[in-house]
C-alpha cells in the first residue's frame, strides 16, 4: 500500500472517531439477580448469552391438542381453506410463511418507562406446536432478553391481538433503547386478530377482549386465571422478593392468551370462508360487508346471499342493503332497487335514510320515474324531520323536492 | 368633543398647555432615539438564506445578530438580550438554517414559553423558508398537533417548535419515537428566556436537564440559543436554567425610535389620610383622550379584574354605536380563538384600544401600537420595559404613560423616574434545588432512561435520592442501574405551571340548555375570585358564582347586571418546621428556614364601581390550603409599654411596606413573596415578621431576602419617612383608619430591626 493511501485510510478512522466524539464504553455484562435459583426452581430455564441471562420456559403440542373446540392441527386446514379460495384477503397466508404468534407482558402502559417483561411466542413447526416464552431476568438483562428472541434473525410472519397498536410499538421502543448492541429489529408482516374480530362482531359482541371472544365463540373457559391488569405488579413483585410463583400464572395467562390466538384463527377462517351458518346473521353481514370494502366483490355478494337466503327476515335488512349498495354500483338497477326496498322493512335510521336516498337516485336519474323518487324524497324528509339535529340535511333533500316538481311540472306541460 | 385625529406630536403639544393634566404630570421624558448599527452578511451565509432576506429588504444584519450567528457558528451557546421588536427572531433562525442547509440531517428545538407564540413564530418562519426556495421542513408540536402528521414530523421535522409541557409529558417520556432529532439535535432554542423564572423555570431547568441527559443517550451535544427581554442576570438566568455556559449578547443594533414617557400620580382628594384618586378612573380618562385623538393604544392593568373593570368602563365610549369592536379585553382565561380574534384585529387596525394583563407583554405579534398605559408600576422593571416597548412604530414617537397606584412602591416609582428610566432591571430567580420540584422530574428522568450507580443527574448528586425512590416502590436497583418500575406515568402527575395542580373550570350556566366552558383558572387563585357569590368578569360582562364545586373544580356561574365587584381575603397560620440559617442580634433575631401553612380564605367584599364603596359583605366556604414552603423571618421584643393592639398596627404596616418594597430586589410578582405579621409567633411567642415564597417547596426567592434584608429595610425606612401624608397611608403603610400614630411605630419596629443588624 502507498504511503498516501495509508494517509488516507489512517485520516478516514480520525474522522470517524472525531464524529462518535464519546467512545461509548463496551458493553458489560451485568452482574446476575441474587434470586436465579429461586426462580429455576418454579420451572424456568436459565439461558446465558453474550449480554447477560434471561430466563426461558418451553411447551410443546402434539397436533392433535385441543384448546376449546378446536384441535391446534385445524390450524394447517386453515391455510389449506385460503389457497384454495385464491381470494386475497389480508388475513390469507401462504403454505411457505413462517408463521408465529406472539404475545408480550409489559409493566405498564406506554412510554419509555414501560418494560416487556415476558415475550410468547407461539410457533408453527411441521408436526408441533412450540411454546417458547422468555422472562426478563431484570431491567439491565434487557439486551440478552431481546436477543434471544431472534427477531432480528430472519423475517416472518407474525401474529398478534392488538399487536399493532401496543406489542409491536412497544418492541420497537425497547430496540431502539438497545440500539448500540443489538442487531436490528427486522421488519415483519403482521396479521392482527383484534382487527379482524371488530369486524367480524361488530354489534354482536359487546367487548372485544380476548377472554371475552374464548368464551363466547371458541369454547374455552379460564380456570384459575389472573387478569392482565395484575401482570405489572406480579412482576415486580417477584423481582424484589425473588418469589416467582405468582409469576408463573402470568405465564399460564400468556400461554391461553397464545393458544387462543390459534383457535380464533382457525374460527376466523372458517366463519370468512365456509359457506355452512355457525354464526348469527349479523355476523356474517359484517363478514359480507368486509368483504365489499375490501372490494371481493364476488365473494361479498355470496356471502350476503346466503344471509338472505338463510336467516329470518328480520334479521336480514342489511344484508340487504350492503348488496344493493353493491348491485346499484354495477349498474343492476333492478336487482339494487328490489333489494333496498326488502332492506327499508328492518334497517335502523341511518341506513334507512341512506336507501331512500339512494332510491330517489335510483327512480329520478335511471327510471325518470319523478313521482316514485318525489315519494322517496318525502319520506326522507319526514325521517330528517323527526331527527331535529339533522337540519342541513334536510336542506339537501328539500332541494331535490322542488327540482323534482320542476321536472314533473315540465314532464306534464311537454 | 374634539374628535380629532392627532399624531402623538400633535397631541403632547396640546396636553402640555393643558392645565389640569400638567398638574398631575410628575415627570414628563423624552428618549430621543437611536440609529440603527449595522454589520454586513457573515461570507459563508448560506445564498438561499441571503436571497431570502433581500426579498424582505433586509441587506445587512443588525449588529447583535451577526454576534449570534458567529458565536453558534463557533459551537458557543449565547444569550441574547434583545428589546421588543428588534428582530430577535433571526438571532437564531439564521444558524439553525444555515447548519440545516449544510447539513440536512441537523434537526433543532425551538422552545416557547406557550402554545400561542409557537404557532405565531411559525408563520413567520415558515414565510422565511418560502422565500428560501429550500427542503426545510419545520413544525409545531403541541396539544393541538393532529395525530396524523405526528409520525411524519417525529422522524421528518427539521424545527420542531413547542413548549416545555409538550416537551415534558408528550416527546422526553417518549423519546424513542424522536430518534432522529435525538440523534442530530444541534440546537436548543429558548425564547422569552426571562419568562422562566420562579416555579415555572425552576420546572423547565429540569426539563431541560433531562432533555440533555437524553440527547447524550443519543450522542448529541446541542447548543442553546436564548433571547431575552432586558432583566439584571440574564447569562446567570440562562446558565442555571440550561446547566451550560452561556456567553452574552448585550447590546442590540436594532435603531429605537424616540418615546416620551409621562409619569402621571393621580391627585389626592382626601389630604389627611393620603388617599389619591383611583389609578382605574384616571386610566379611563387618559385612554378615553387616546381614543378620541385615533391614537391606537394598549392599556395594560395588573389583575384580571382590572381588565375587565377598564374595558367596562371603555366600552360606554362605543356604546351607542352598534357592533362596534373597537375596544377589547385580553387576558389569560380567554379561549384561544377569541384570543386570536383580538390579536388579528389589532394587527390590521380594527381594535383600536386593547386591555390587557401582562398576557401581551410576551411576544405576540400584534404590530406595533403607538402608545402605551401602564396602570400601576408592572411589579419589575423588565415588565415594565416590555410593557412599554409595545408602543413604538418605526419613524413614529411613542407615548408611555404610567399611572401610579397608591401603593408604596407605585409611589416610589412614580416620584423616582430615574429609578425606571435609568437604573437596571431586576434579577429573575429560578431554584432547581427546590426538592419538590427535583423529585418530580428525578422520577420522569428514571423513567426515560435508568441511572447508574455511579450516574449524578444535571449538576446533582441523586444517589441518595434514588434509594429513596426505591423505597417508594417506584424504581428498582439492580447490580449497577437503578430502573423505572412502576406502572405510573410520572410526566402526567406533574404540571410545569403551578404548583397547585389543578385548575378550577368556568362554566356559564345563563341559557340552561346551553352552558358553556367559557375559562378557566388556578385554584390558588380561585379561592379568592370564584368564591360562591363572586363576581367574575368576563370580557366585561359580569357573571355571579352561583355554584363552587370545588371536589370537581368546577364553577358554574351565570350572566348578571350589578354596580359592584367583589374583594377577597386569605388568613393564613404557620408553623416553623425547621430553621437553616440564623443571626442572633442584641435583643431580634433573623432566620430562614421551612415552615408550613395553611390558607384560609376568610370573607369577602362588595365593592361599587366609581365610588368603590364597600356595600356588603359575606362568608367564603372554601376549605384551607396547606402548602409547606421556606421563608425567612425577623423576631424581636415587644418594645417597653407598648400594647398588643399597638403592636398589631405596627407589624402589619411595617409588613405592608416592606412587602411592597422586595420586588425592587428581585424580579417576582407581588404575590410570588408574601410577608406576614404574627403577633405572638407559634414557635417563640415573639413577634415576628414572615417572609415566605407563596408556593410549595420554596422558589429561592426568601433565601435571597435573606441575604439582603439589610438593604431592603434600609430603602423600606426610607421612604415611610419620605412619605409626605401624616400617619401612614396606601402609599406608604397601608391605608389607616384612624389617626393614630402607626407610622411613628411603623418606623420604630424596621428601624429596631435595622439598628441591631448594622
Amino acid at each position: 500500500m502507498s504511503y498516501e493511501n495509508k494517509m488516507m485510510q489512517l485520516k478516514q478512522m480520525l474522522g470517524k472517531k472525531q464524529e462518535k466524539k464519546v467512545e461509548k464504553p463496551s458493553f458489560t455484562k451485568p452482574d446476575k439477580p441474587w434470586y436465579v435459583d429461586e426462580w429455576k426452581k418454579e420451572g424456568l430455564e436459565v439461558i446465558e448469552n453474550d449480554f447477560g441471562m434471561l430466563f426461558k420456559r418451553q411447551v410443546e403440542y402434539p397436533q392433535d391438542y385441543m384448546h376449546g373446540s378446536y384441535q391446534l392441527k385445524m390450524f394447517f386446514e386453515a391455510i389449506e381453506k385460503w389457497q384454495t379460495s385464491a381470494i386475497e384477503h389480508p388475513f390469507s397466508i401462504d403454505y411457505d410463511e413462517t408463521v408465529v404468534f406472539f404475545d408480550t407482558e409489559t409493566t405498564g402502559l406506554k412510554g419509555v418507562g414501560t418494560n416487556i417483561f415476558l415475550l410468547g411466542f407461539l410457533e408453527v413447526l411441521e408436526n408441533k406446536f412450540l411454546l417458547t416464552q422468555y422472562v426478563l431476568a431484570d431491567p439491565s438483562h434487557e439486551a440478552a432478553f431481546l436477543f434471544e428472541s431472534k427477531l432480528w434473525q430472519r423475517s416472518k410472519t407474525i401474529i398478534t391481538y392488538n399487536g399493532k397498536s401496543f406489542d409491536w410499538p412497544q418492541l420497537e421502543t425497547r430496540w431502539t433503547l438497545n440500539q448500540q448492541i443489538l442487531p436490528k429489529l427486522k421488519n415483519m408482516r403482521q396479521i392482527d386478530l383484534l382487527h379482524s374480530t371488530k369486524r367480524i362482531w361488530k354489534n354482536n359482541l359487546e367487548r372485544m377482549k380476548l377472554t371475552q371472544v374464548e368464551e363466547t365463540k371458541l369454547g374455552f373457559k379460564r380456570n384459575g386465571d389472573i387478569p392482565g391488569f395484575l401482570a405489572p405488579i406480579i412482576y415486580t413483585d417477584a423481582v424484589k422478593s425473588g418469589n416467582a410463583s405468582s409469576l408463573m400464572k402470568v405465564l399460564t395467562h400468556n400461554e391461553w392468551d397464545l393458544l387462543s390466538l390459534i383457535t380464533l384463527y382457525i374460527h376466523s377462517t372458517n366463519l370468512l370462508l365456509e359457506s355452512h351458518s355457525q354464526d348469527t346473521a349479523t355476523t356474517y353481514t359484517n363478514i359480507g360487508k368486509w368483504y365489499g370494502d375490501l372490494k371481493i366483490t364476488e365473494q361479498s355478494e355470496t356471502v350476503l346471499r346466503t344471509v338472505t337466503n338463510t336467516f329470518h327476515d328480520q334479521d336480514v335488512g342489511l344484508a340487504h342493503f350492503y348488496l344493493a349498495v353493491q348491485q346499484k354500483k354495477q349498474k343492476e338497477y333492478d336487482e339494487a332497487t328490489k333489494s333496498f326496498q326488502k332492506a327499508l322493512m328492518t334497517i335502523g335510521n341511518k341506513e334507512k335514510l341512506k336507501a331512500l336516498e339512494h332510491l330517489a337516485i335510483i327512480y329520478e336519474h335511471q327510471y325518470k320515474d319523478y313521482s316514485k323518487a318525489f315519494d322517496y324524497t318525502l319520506k326522507g324528509i319526514e325521517m330528517i324531520q323527526n331527527n331535529d339535529s339533522k337540519a342541513r340535511k334536510l336542506l339537501d333533500w328539500t332541494k331535490r323536492l322542488n327540482r323534482l316538481k320542476n321536472k314533473m311540472e315540465r314532464e306534464i306541460n311537454n | 368633543m374634539l374628535n380629532k385625529k392627532r399624531t402623538i406630536d400633535e397631541l403632547l403639544k396640546e396636553w402640555m398647555h393643558d392645565e389640569e393634566l400638567k398638574q398631575n404630570i410628575l415627570h414628563w421624558q423624552t428618549l430621543e432615539g437611536q440609529e440603527a448599527k449595522f454589520a454586513p452578511f457573515p461570507e459563508n451565509l448560506h445564498p438561499s438564506i441571503q436571497k431570502a432576506l433581500k426579498v424582505r429588504g433586509i441587506s445587512q444584519l443588525y449588529t447583535h445578530q451577526r454576534e449570534a450567528f458567529d458565536f453558534a457558528t463557533n459551537n458557543q451557546s449565547f444569550t441574547a438580550v434583545t428589546p421588543t421588536a428588534s428582530g430577535k427572531s433571526l438571532c437564531y433562525h439564521l444558524p439553525v438554517l444555515q447548519k440545516i442547509l449544510e447539513d440536512p440531517s441537523s434537526r433543532a428545538i425551538y422552545l416557547f414559553p406557550t402554545k400561542a407564540l409557537a404557532q405565531d413564530q411559525k408563520a413567520d418562519l415558515n414565510d422565511l423558508i418560502e422565500l428560501m426556495g429550500e427542503e426545510v421542513l419545520s413544525y409545531t408540536y403541541d396539544g393541538d398537533t393532529a395525530p396524523g402528521i405526528r409520525q411524519k414530523i417525529r422522524k421528518a421535522g427539521h424545527i420542531i417548535m413547542t413548549n416545555p409541557d409538550m416537551l415534558h409529558s408528550g416527546i422526553l417520556p417518549h423519546h424513542t419515537k424522536w430518534v432522529s432529532l435525538f440523534e442530530n439535535l444541534k440546537y436548543i432554542v429558548i425564547d422569552e428566556l426571562h419568562t422562566y423564572k420562579g416555579v415555572f423555570g425552576s420546572h423547565v431547568a429540569h426539563v431541560i436537564r433531562r432533555l440533555k441527559r437524553i440527547c447524550e443517550f443519543y450522542g448529541s451535544n446541542p447548543i442553546f440559543i436564548c433571547t431575552s427581554a432586558t432583566i439584571k442576570n440574564p447569562k446567570e438566568l440562562a446558565e442555571s436554567l440550561t446547566n451550560t455556559k452561556h456567553e452574552l449578547i448585550a447590546n442590540s443594533g436594532a435603531p429605537v425610535g424616540k418615546k416620551t414617557f409621562l409619569f402621571y400620580n393621580p391627585p389626592i382628594v382626601h389630604p389627611t389620610f393620603g388617599v389619591r384618586r383611583s389609578s382605574i378612573l384616571e386610566v379611563r380618562d387618559l385612554a378615553t383622550r387616546l381614543y378620541e385623538a385615533g391614537i391606537q393604544s394598549i392599556v395594560f392593568a395588573k389583575s384580571r379584574v382590572r381588565v375587565e373593570m377598564l374595558v367596562t368602563y371603555l366600552k360606554s365610549l362605543t356604546k351607542k354605536k352598534i357592533q362596534d369592536e373597537s375596544i377589547r379585553g385580553y387576558r389569560g382565561g380567554y379561549l384561544p380563538t377569541e384570543r386570536r380574534a383580538i390579536e388579528k384585529g389589532l394587527r390590521n387596525g380594527d381594535i383600536q384600544i386593547v386591555v390587557s394583563t401582562n398576557a401581551l407583554e410576551l411576544g405576540v405579534d400584534i404590530g406595533q401600537l403607538q402608545a402605551c398605559i401602564m396602570t400601576g408600576y408592572p411589579g419589575n422593571i423588565a415588565s415594565a420595559w416590555q410593557q412599554a416597548g409595545r408602543a413604538g412604530r418605526r419613524q413614529d414617537s411613542a407615548l408611555i404613560i404610567y399611572v401610579a397606584n397608591s401603593t408604596a412602591l407605585d409611589q416610589y416609582v412614580v416620584n423616582n423616574p430615574n429609578y425606571l428610566l435609568g437604573s437596571s432591571p431586576e434579577e429573575a430567580l429560578i431554584n432547581p434545588e427546590n426538592i419538590l420540584i427535583l423529585m418530580d422530574h428525578l422520577k420522569c428522568a428514571a423513567f426515560e432512561l435508568p441511572f447508574a450507580t455511579t450516574d449524578s443527574y444535571g449538576e446533582f448528586e441523586i444517589q441518595q435520592l434514588l434509594e429513596f425512590l426505591e423505597e417508594e416502590g417506584v424504581v428498582i436497583k439492580t447490580s449497577s442501574q437503578w430502573y423505572w418500575m412502576s406502572e405510573r406515568f410520572p410526566a402526567h402527575e406533574i404540571s410545569l405551571r403551578s404548583a397547585s395542580q389543578e385548575n378550577v373550570v368556568i362554566i356559564d350556566q345563563s341559557i340552561p340548555a346551553g352552558t358553556k366552558v367559557i375559562g378557566e383558572m388556578d385554584t390558588y387563585s380561585a379561592m379568592t375570585l370564584l368564591h360562591e357569590e363572586a363576581i367574575y368578569l368576563h370580557q366585561g360582562t359580569q357573571f355571579q358564582v352561583e355554584k363552587l364545586d370545588w371536589e370537581e373544580k368546577k364553577a358554574y356561574v351565570r350572566e348578571v347586571d350589578v354596580d359592584y365587584f367583589t374583594d377577597a381575603n386569605l388568613a393564613v397560620e404557620l408553623k416553623v418546621l425547621n430553621e437553616d440559617k440564623r443571626v442572633d442580634y442584641e435583643s431580634a433575631s433573623v432566620s430562614y428556614g421551612d415552615i408550613s401553612l395553611l390558607a384560609i380564605p376568610t370573607i369577602f367584599k362588595k365593592i361599587r364601581f366609581q365610588t368603590h364603596e364597600n356595600i356588603g359583605s359575606g362568608k367564603i366556604h372554601i376549605p384551607p390550603l396547606e402548602m409547606h414552603t421556606n421563608a425567612t423571618w425577623m423576631s424581636f421584643e415587644l418594645p417597653e409599654n407598648w400594647s398588643e393592639e399597638m403592636l398589631t398596627d405596627a407589624l402589619t404596616g411595617a409588613a405592608y411596606a416592606i412587602g411592597s418594597f422586595i420586588p425592587l430586589f428581585i424580579q417576582c410578582d407581588r404575590n410570588d413573596l408574601s410577608v406576614v405579621p404574627q403577633v405572638k409567633a407559634v414557635h417563640n411567642d415573639k413577634p415576628t415578621l414572615f417572609i415566605y415564597d407563596s408556593y410549595p417547596g420554596g422558589i429561592g426567592l426568601s433565601e435571597r431576602v435573606y441575604d439582603i434584608l439589610q438593604p431592603i429595610l434600609e430603602q423600606t425606612i426610607e421612604h415611610v419617612k419620605q412619605c409626605p401624608c401624616n400617619s401612614g397611608c396606601p402609599s406608604c403603610i397601608g391605608a389607616q383608619d384612624s389617626l393614630n400614630e402607626s407610622k411613628g411605630k411603623v418606623l420604630k419596629v424596621l428601624s429596631i430591626l435595622l439598628r441591631e443588624m448594622m
